[in-house]
């Protein structure tokens, strides 16, 4: 295993057994037998760390759907859906810690230790509008398509958020929320009803949205 | 079919698309009369058909629970306007599809694979929907198959569902809900059980096994190996829908066949296996080489041979002569209660022997033309008739078996769908009711 690779699985193991985040560069590496130099050969700060961390759960999801034998066939509306399907799927084997840092996160809330995430599902989230845009499944308005892949990591996060609280047998409400949730967004991306819904909210939370 | 453009996701979504529907119906009522007070001729049909769509529109937007509710109200005549009772008819052909990543995530939690890896291929949008599930076609080494997948979160969403709709839906249909209580429960218990496709798996390989035998009837094969809790994997049939054959070009001959077939399909099952298939919807039969092929086994009912012989003894004529056997036998199926009066009781049986001499019509002679429209027509207006009695109100519930809903089900359900095909049938009366 490579240095990155065992300090992301130590922070892992910290955090799913202790429920509580390493406290200081020393005590994550002096286990694994590392010097601080090795770590900050890695990461920056410990917040960087963790945000590599949430940052490659959706980088795997990413790869995971791309590699699926149906993606090229799928639409925008399609392909939003498979992404988090797999999303909930991947963060199973993490939800201890996907649970003690979620659950008690508003969904609007930004903090620096979801910066890579964000950027991460952002950038991939613009693909996937442009898509959207060119074949006709979401109205292109100019300078406002900008904010769609905002609005989009809005509903992922709203997706952990009614993950972390679902309690069905085998999640399968958080299957019927994605469902609908999505086919909203995408039927309000269809209209001009997603640009009022973002007035409001970039009235509500000036942290959460138009940030990047 | 578009993919569903409305959404209710929470519970508090439901219950205000429910206040959505009642208002519409509200207005249609007052448009109804508004028009009424300045004299403009008005129909009590067209009306009844306009909020028919209104209450139609938000049930099929609901999906799941409140559909199967729907067409589960819509089975008996007596509870629901005509009107209301065609439009939900038609509910199974109507419920909007899920999204294919959908399918393929519960294909790999429910199978450990996805589609693809499972089948050559598969198709992305569902070939039908049903209530509670939609069928894909999926293709293996060079064979056909249909797969029925579950909505996800419907067998669990299911009893609360029904029990937050119950009230709201029983008031805009304008029925008691203590009127309803004991059919309610029974309907409750069948669907439960038509959300587990194991139990439907193992009930569909037993029936069409012990029917086997019968002429002009066949059933797909089924495949354990690809089915569990949420999908149901059967060989795909080509064949065409029972009430597009019914609509279509055939010949007498051939509709003949067709509903005898029907009707000896369902008097084994009735009244030699006493287990049978009691989801008599167009949509679950198909024909294919002028034979009749029988689909989903998911609402299947079993009655006890006691409780068979009591219901039964009404097709025997000779109680319309026989006032005290006429009684006893309303009495043995809790219909007539020990405190009624006299008056009451006289009422009563004069209703069930109205009741008898229409519904055993079929048997009287050993043959019966269904094409001919006087005979549903007399149904329909026996049923009308006794909604209408407010005497009558509540009636239902409180007396009578809760097993015989099912039973009444299959039959009035049989008699429409031979009425469609316009069909004449042989038919015969259990050989304890012929000897006795």
């Amino acid at each position: 295993m490579e240095t990155r690779e065992k300090i992301l699985h130590a922070f892992r193991e910290q955090v799913a057994r202790h429920s509580e985040l390493p406290a200081s560069v020393i005590a994550l590496c002096e286990p694994l037998g590392m010097s601080e130099r090795d770590f900050y050969n890695e990461f920056g700060s410990l917040e960087a760390l963790e945000s590599a961390f949430w940052e490659e759960l959706v980088a795997k999801t990413i790869a995971a759907v791309e590699s699926g034998a149906e993606w090229e066939g799928f639409d925008a509306r399609q392909r939003m859906l498979a992404f988090l399907y797999a999303f909930l799927e991947k963060s199973l084997d993490v939800r201890t810690v996907l649970l003690f840092r979620f659950r008690h996160l508003s969904p609007v809330a930004s903090p620096e230790w979801l910066q890579g995430m964000e950027r991460r599902f952002k950038g991939w989230a613009f693909s996937l509008i442009g898509k959207g845009v060119s074949n006709g499944e979401i109205a292109g308005r100019g300078r406002l398509v900008v904010l769609y892949p905002s609005a989009l990591y809005l509903l992922l996060r709203s997706v952990i958020d009614f993950h972390v609280k679902d309690t069905s047998p085998r999640f399968e409400r958080s299957d019927a929320y994605v469902e609908k949730s999505v086919n909203l967004a995408f039927d309000l991306m269809r209209t001009q009803a997603i640009d009022s819904a973002f007035d409001l909210l970039r009235f509500l939370a000036p942290r959460a949205c138009g940030k990047s | 079919m578009g993919e569903q453009t409305t959404l209710r996701s929470s519970r508090l979504g439901r219950m205000a698309a429910f206040a959505g529907t009642g208002a519409r119906v509200g207005m249609n009522y007052l448009k109804h009369y508004g028009q009424r007070c300045v004299g403009a001729p008005q129909d009590e049909n067209l009306l009844h058909e306009r909020n028919a769509e209104a209450v139609y529109k938000t049930f099929s937007e609901l999906k799941g629970g409140p559909l199967k509710l729907a067409q589960m109200l819509s089975i008996d005549q007596g509870l629901l306007p005509d009107a209301y009772a065609s439009r939900f008819a038609q509910a199974q052909y109507s419920a909007p599809p899920l999204s294919y990543p959908l399918v393929a995530r519960t294909f790999r939690r429910e199978m450990g694979k996805s589609p693809l890896e499972i089948f050559d291929s598969f198709s992305e949008t569902a070939a039908h929907g049903a209530s509670i599930g939609q069928v894909h076609k999926a293709v293996k080494d060079g064979r056909a198959f249909a797969v029925k997948v579950q909505y996800p979160g419907v067998a669990e969403s299911l009893r609360s569902d029904l029990r937050i709709v119950k009230p709201v839906a029983l008031q805009i249909l304008g029925v008691r809900e203590s009127d309803v209580e004991d059919y309610f429960r029974e309907v409750e218990e069948r669907l439960l059980e038509e959300t587990d496709y194991k139990l439907e798996l193992q009930r569909s390989q037993e029936l069409s096994a012990a029917s086997s035998h019968l002429d002009g009837v066949s059933f797909p094969r089924y495949f354990p190996e690809l089915s569990c809790r949420r999908i149901l994997t059967m060989e795909w049939i080509e064949g065409l829908a029972l009430d597009r054959f019914a609509k279509g070009s055939a010949n007498s001959e051939e509709r003949d066949r067709i509903g005898q077939a029907l009707w000896d399909f369902y008097e084994f099952q009735i009244h030699t296996l006493r287990f049978f298939h009691a989801d008599p919807h167009p949509g679950n039969f198909l024909v294919r080489d002028g034979g009749l092929v029988v689909l989903d086994f998911g609402c299947a009912k079993k009655i006890e041979p006691e409780f068979y012989r009591r219901h039964f003894r009404f097709l025997d004529e000779r109680l319309l002569d026989d006032r005290d056997a006429l009684l006893s036998s309303l009495e043995d199926l809790s219909i007539l209660l020990p405190g009624d009066t006299d008056a009451y009781r006289s009422r009563i049986a004069g209703l069930c022997a109205e009741s008898i001499e229409i519904l055993a019509r079929p048997f009287r002679k050993g043959f019966f033309d269904f094409s001919n429209p006087t005979f549903m027509r007399s149904i329909y207006d026996l049923g009308e008739r006794n909604r209408r009695d407010e005497n009558l109100r509540g009636f239902r519930g409180r007396r009578g078996s809760p097993d015989s809903i099912y039973v009444n089900r299959a039959y009035f359900g049989l008699y429409s769908l031979l009425h469609t095909i316009g069909a004449r049938v042989h038919t015969r009366l259990p050989d304890w009711l012929r000897e006795s």
